[in-house]
């Protein structure tokens, strides 16, 4: 009797098991609502589907969040970051472009790098043909509609969805084939999971930039560092650093690695430095120079003569490097904000002093990581290309960390790559990634209240976490929690998950004392800063490990 | 030892428990097609509570947007219904949103209001003033009644599933719910629009899911509960009526052994003729005993019908109607532009001659102004033709339905129910579209060929629903998500439709043409959107296409229009002439 038992025990369940040979059977992505959504197209001759019904919801999801109000709505005379973004349009599709970064600059003079120029009058081109209101030279100062409103979103939409989309899946494709435990469901989970970014939707779509392009070009420069083709990585990392110099962040990690994939990894060291390869370094460094000359040649064209050319690129560098600001514009996330409360730098040191403090202070923070990995590559015969994303990560979250002018939405620069190591079947990783993910929204919630996105912030804060199975009290299928992780690292992760909504109740109902208006602001910046620093910490110890 | 004797010797009592033993039983019988190949039978299928929760974000995030009139209305209810003694609801007139819905929605509104908030009812949600004034906290709450109510369309279509029992049957039905849950005109008209759909439909998919248990009291209870909620669903009243009139209440076996006179009693089965109407007699009494109490039965019909209106409303619905205006419009031009046409047409149709040669009125009238005068050549409709119409293909649908009153040919029934008055009915939005898709939908999975008609229908519906959001900040999401639905379903229709051995033989002759036409359609619409949206979009640029205005609506419900009844046609030809899809299979 019991034989027959058995027997039907294992007649009943035969597919796991074959299924359990052919694919990971541990895989927990399986297990979260998303996969579920998903799992109708899991056979591979769907998956195609799987991918453009992704694509497609994030970008039903970004139009969605766009319904929203965006950064300076309704705020005269300034306005916001919208306003900058059109009136870049509008001055570059009106003024010849060796005016573009001397005209009125009180008034959102143009202060991002020339790519960023190019890609706005682009979009100025096509909004100025459909109407010409939107964008009429001083006239259209503050203008506000739904149809510019509707034209912005758009751009926003249609850059991301042409840098960032194809750079995601390319980065998460190599990545993926690579690590041979993961299914290409896994994949599309994944990409899901970067192109429904909070922090980027709401930042993008919502406050409104367009950092996608920048990170896409990043991301694309990845890919080709991960396959080798350094010159191609190099003028995607150019390109992405004159789009908006926040992708200078990851330039220490990106030198290093150049630096390191110019050795042949030999048996001994002294034979593995002795491979360098000259040629190839003054290659890549021919490339950057071309690259950056092509992109500003358009304004050497326009002066008339030489010493007009370098005042022109003079200005457009003091435009983007404004080191005459503080060490700090807003609250933020990072480490003089936050000690700030202890140490009152402004006070105690010249602004000298400081801006030389935080340059150490950021070097100090970005040599582990990068000679680490540096290290590990050359000793190594294979790439590991894990070595690309903790580098990257680690270097921009330490810039984030200590670099002076640090604005909260920086908090996207480290973000991206750290969001990589999501294609991963450990607990621990993901628990930890999409921990930082949680925190780095919370930490622009200030932000997004005052621009009146809170309702966007809640329900996206909301869904990634329920996307991730996040509102399960099983902790085997809750992605939130930490198994396989030390109790530390539990305890760290569980109690600032209680602080999180604690601190929402008490925001909400509880106006800040009188003498501490910013209180509530502080709170969150600190939080966040410690935990921003753990998770520096953390990555420290898994490139250790690695 | 018990325990294994006991999985041994009686499988059948643990068949629940045992998911994966009863389809092999369902493949045998389910026909060549089995896509799913047995390791993914013990995998993990979608869950309807999945999808209702992620939809739930987009929806929470179209709060901010546009929503039209239609909120203020219920808005308005709201404060009639609060602050009003039952016997003024439906007098009062304060605002031109007078009450025109059955009691059970005035009862609903009435239950909502008592939830609403200080902080919501102090921002103007319960105010009886001529225009509302509110602000974003009324709009908060009566969006999230929306989301609320709309779970009842969720239950419905969970009990649904549930009523089936194999792993194939399961997986066919979870589509079809999975379908409805997401489907677009909901978001389209509940969501962006406002309306409290999802309820109602949720209302309908009890009909649809005790009919197919036969559990024929439920049946009539939840239709009548319908009915009583929103007067629409009375097109689909006959349906329902014969329906249960044949499968309930009439026994039409004759017994030859028994005399004549004992059959003629046997022919109706009197007790449950009495439970049945004993059931949709209460629910009506309890709607409308109120106000028979207070003798405002006139008031109220003379809210629920009015007949003042015009064939079409301002924006046409893409019906047989708007076909038949848009040929009215062709033969003026015609008319005006080639002088030999002039006498023929005259001599054909009659028309007033007068008429076509006073400019304004023919001008007001091309450019989509509801005025007087709806036709100039062609023959006038009257609300009595109209009727007529409807009547008689509602009636051509019902006599099969009698005949065999399967729960396939009972859908079937309803679904031409719904198409005969969406395409002859008077003064029809375009939002009752989703009266025949809802059905339709049930059917879908039947046979593989009324995909084909399914994917015609359901996507010219829910274009057609695009003009009704004319805000350019919703452009981009009604188009996606639209697009978005589309290639989930009928890609997942396709996987789980059953193809038979007919659904073959009769692909290899002209049907096959028939149905790459109708996909030619269906792609067709993406270049329709897109023209119209380039009108939309370059009209402050060019003058000329600012007068194209009211074209550009007429392209969408014409161009819509045709691929509904080209749909219903099909869909016809399978009704009538195909026995084998409407037969009941267990």
């Amino acid at each position: 009797m019991a034989k027959s038992a058995a027997k039907k025990k294992q007649g009943s369940q035969p597919s796991p098991s074959i299924k359990g040979a052919a694919s990971p059977p541990l895989n927990p992505y399986n297990s979260t609502p998303l996969y579920n959504l998903l799992c109708g197209f899991r056979r591979a001759q769907d998956q195609w589907v799987a991918r453009y019904v992704t694509i497609l919801s994030a970008v039903v999801l970004w139009s969605a969040v766009g319904l929203g109000l965006y950064s300076g709505m309704g705020q005269k005379p300034i306005n916001g970051d919208f306003e900058a973004q059109r009136h870049w349009m509008e001055i570059t599709t009106h003024l010849p472009i060796n005016q573009w970064y001397f005209y009125d600059l009180q008034y959102w003079g143009l202060d991002y790098p020339p790519l960023t120029a190019f890609h706005l009058w682009l979009f100025g081109v096509v909004g100025n043909f459909i109407d010409p209101r939107w964008f009429a030279l001083d006239v259209s100062r503050g203008i506000e509609n739904p149809q510019i409103k509707t034209f912005m979103r758009m751009s926003s939409i249609i850059s991301q969805l042409v840098f960032f989309v194809p750079a995601v899946m390319g980065l998460l494709h190599q990545l993926g084939t690579q690590k041979k435990n993961l299914t290409r469901m896994n994949h599309i989970i994944v990409i899901a999971l970067i192109l429904y970014l909070p922090a980027l939707v709401l930042i993008d779509h919502g406050h409104f930039q367009y950092n996608s392009v920048m990170l896409g070009l990043f991301l694309l420069s990845v890919g080709d560092l991960i396959k080798g083709n350094l010159m191609l990585a190099s003028v995607w990392f150019m390109s992405s650093i004159l789009f908006k110099q926040m992708a200078l962040y990851y330039s220490p990690f990106i030198f290093v690695y150049i630096l390191a994939r110019l050795f042949t990894p030999k048996k001994t060291l002294g034979a593995t430095i002795l491979s360098f390869s000259f040629g190839r370094l003054v290659v890549v460094g021919l490339t950057v120079i071309v690259t950056t000359i092509i992109m500003v040649f358009p304004f050497l064209l326009a002066a008339s003569n030489g010493s007009e050319a370098v005042s022109l690129i003079k200005q457009i560098l003091i435009r983007m490097f404004p080191f005459e600001r503080g060490l700090f514009e807003d609250k933020v996330a990072n480490f003089w904000c936050s000690t700030n409360l202890v140490v009152k730098y402004s006070q105690k040191f010249t602004h000298e002093q400081l801006k030389l403090m935080s340059l150490v202070c950021t070097i100090g923070a970005f040599t582990p990581p990068c000679v680490m990995i540096f290290w590990k590559s050359i000793r190594r015969q294979s790439h590991n290309p894990d070595y690309v994303i903790y580098g990257f990560s680690a270097t921009a979250w330490a810039f984030y960390l200590f670099l002076f002018q640090v604005h909260e939405k920086t908090v996207l620069v480290p973000l991206v790559p750290t969001l990589f190591l999501l294609l991963t079947t450990d607990r621990s990783t993901i628990a930890h990634v999409q921990w930082i993910n949680n925190v780095s929204i919370f930490s622009l919630f200030p932000l997004l209240k005052k621009d009146g996105l809170s309702l966007q912030y809640y329900s996206m804060f909301l869904m990634i976490n329920w996307l991730m199975g996040g509102f399960t009290l099983s902790t085997k299928s809750n992605m939130l929690w930490p198994s396989g992780s030390n109790l530390l690292s539990k305890l760290v992760i569980v109690s600032s998950y209680l602080v999180i909504p604690i601190y929402h109740l008490v925001e909400h109902n509880i106006l800040p004392p009188s003498r501490f208006p910013d209180l509530w602001v502080i709170a969150n910046t600190t939080f966040s800063f410690a935990c921003f620093s753990w998770f520096y910490l953390w990555l420290m110890y898994k490139i250790y490990n690695l | 030892m018990g325990k294994s004797t006991e999985t041994h010797t009686s499988p059948r009592r643990k068949l629940p428990s045992f998911p994966p033993e009863k389809p092999q039983k369902e493949d045998s019988t389910a026909g060549p097609v089995n896509l799913e190949s047995p390791g993914d039978q013990s995998d993990q299928k979608t869950k309807l509570v999945n999808l209702w929760i992620i939809s739930l974000f987009i929806k929470v995030l179209l709060f901010v947007g546009y929503h039209s009139t239609d909120f203020d209305v219920h808005r308005n209810w709201l404060a009639i219904t609060n602050k009003l003694p039952i016997l003024q609801w439906y007098t009062e007139n304060t605002s031109q949103w007078t009450l025109d819905y059955p009691p059970f929605f005035a009862y609903f509104e009435w239950a909502l209001s008592q939830f609403v908030p200080s902080v919501v009812a102090q921002d103007g949600c319960l105010d009886i003033v001529e225009k509302g004034m509110y602000g974003f906290p009324t709009v908060v709450f009566q969006r999230t009644t929306v989301i609320l109510s709309e779970v009842v369309l969720f239950l419905a279509l969970q009990k649904y599933i549930d009523s089936f029992k194999g792993q194939i049957g399961r997986s066919r039905a979870l589509v079809v719910a999975l379908s409805l849950v997401l489907s677009p005109g909901l978001l389209i008209i509940d969501h962006i629009h406002f309306q409290y759909n999802g309820m109602m439909y949720g209302l309908l998919v009890l009909v649809i899911a005790y009919a197919r248990q036969e559990q024929f009291l439920w049946c009539g209870f939840w239709f009548s509960v319908l009915l009583c909620f929103k007067h629409i669903y009375l097109y689909l009243a006959p349906a329902v009526f014969i329906f249960l009139l044949r499968a309930y209440t009439l026994n039409l076996q004759y017994d030859t052994k028994k005399s004549f006179f004992h059959n003629a009693i046997r022919f109706v089965r009197w007790t449950n003729l009495l439970k049945l109407g004993s059931v949709v007699i209460s629910v009506f009494a309890v709607a409308f005993g109120p106000f028979v109490y207070h003798n405002k039965i006139p008031n109220l019909l003379e809210r629920l019908f009015p007949f003042s209106r015009g064939l079409t409303h301002a924006y046409w619905a893409p019906n047989a109607w708007a076909v038949y205006l848009f040929m009215d419009r062709i033969l003026i031009q015609v008319y005006k532009r080639i002088p030999l046409s002039r006498l023929p047409l005259h001599k054909i149709f009659h028309f007033n001659i007068a008429a076509l040669e006073n400019e304004d009125l023919l001008n007001s009238a091309t450019r989509g102004i509801v005025g007087d005068i709806e036709f100039f050549i062609l023959p006038t409709i009257t609300p009595g033709l109209s009727f007529l119409l409807t009547l008689f293909y509602q009636i051509m649908a019902l006599i099969p339905l009698f005949i065999q009153p399967t729960y396939e040919r009972f859908v079937g029934a309803l679904t031409l129910c719904g198409y005969a008055s969406f395409l002859f009915g008077w003064h029809v939005h375009e939002k009752a579209i989703l009266i025949v898709i809802f059905p339709a939908t049930f059917l879908v999975l039947k046979d593989i060929r009324l995909l084909n008609c399914f994917s015609l229908l359901a996507s010219c519906g829910y274009v057609s629903l695009f003009p009704l959001i004319y805000t350019c900040e919703e452009w981009l999401i009604k188009i996606l998500y639209t697009l978005l639905w589309y290639i989930i379903y009928y890609f997942s229709f396709r996987k789980v439709a059953s193809v038979t051995s007919e659904s073959y033989s009769r692909n290899a002759g002209g049907i096959f043409l028939v149905e790459r036409m109708s996909s030619l359609y269906v792609l067709g619409l993406i270049p329709m959107t897109i023209i119209v949206s380039l009108i939309e979009l370059l009209k402050t640029k060019f003058v000329v296409l600012e007068k194209l205005e009211f074209m550009k609506l007429m392209i969408v419900s014409v161009y819509c229009g045709v691929g509904i009844i080209g749909s219903w046609n099909r869909f016809n030809w399978l009704y009538f002439l195909d026995e084998s899809i409407w037969q009941r299979t267990k």
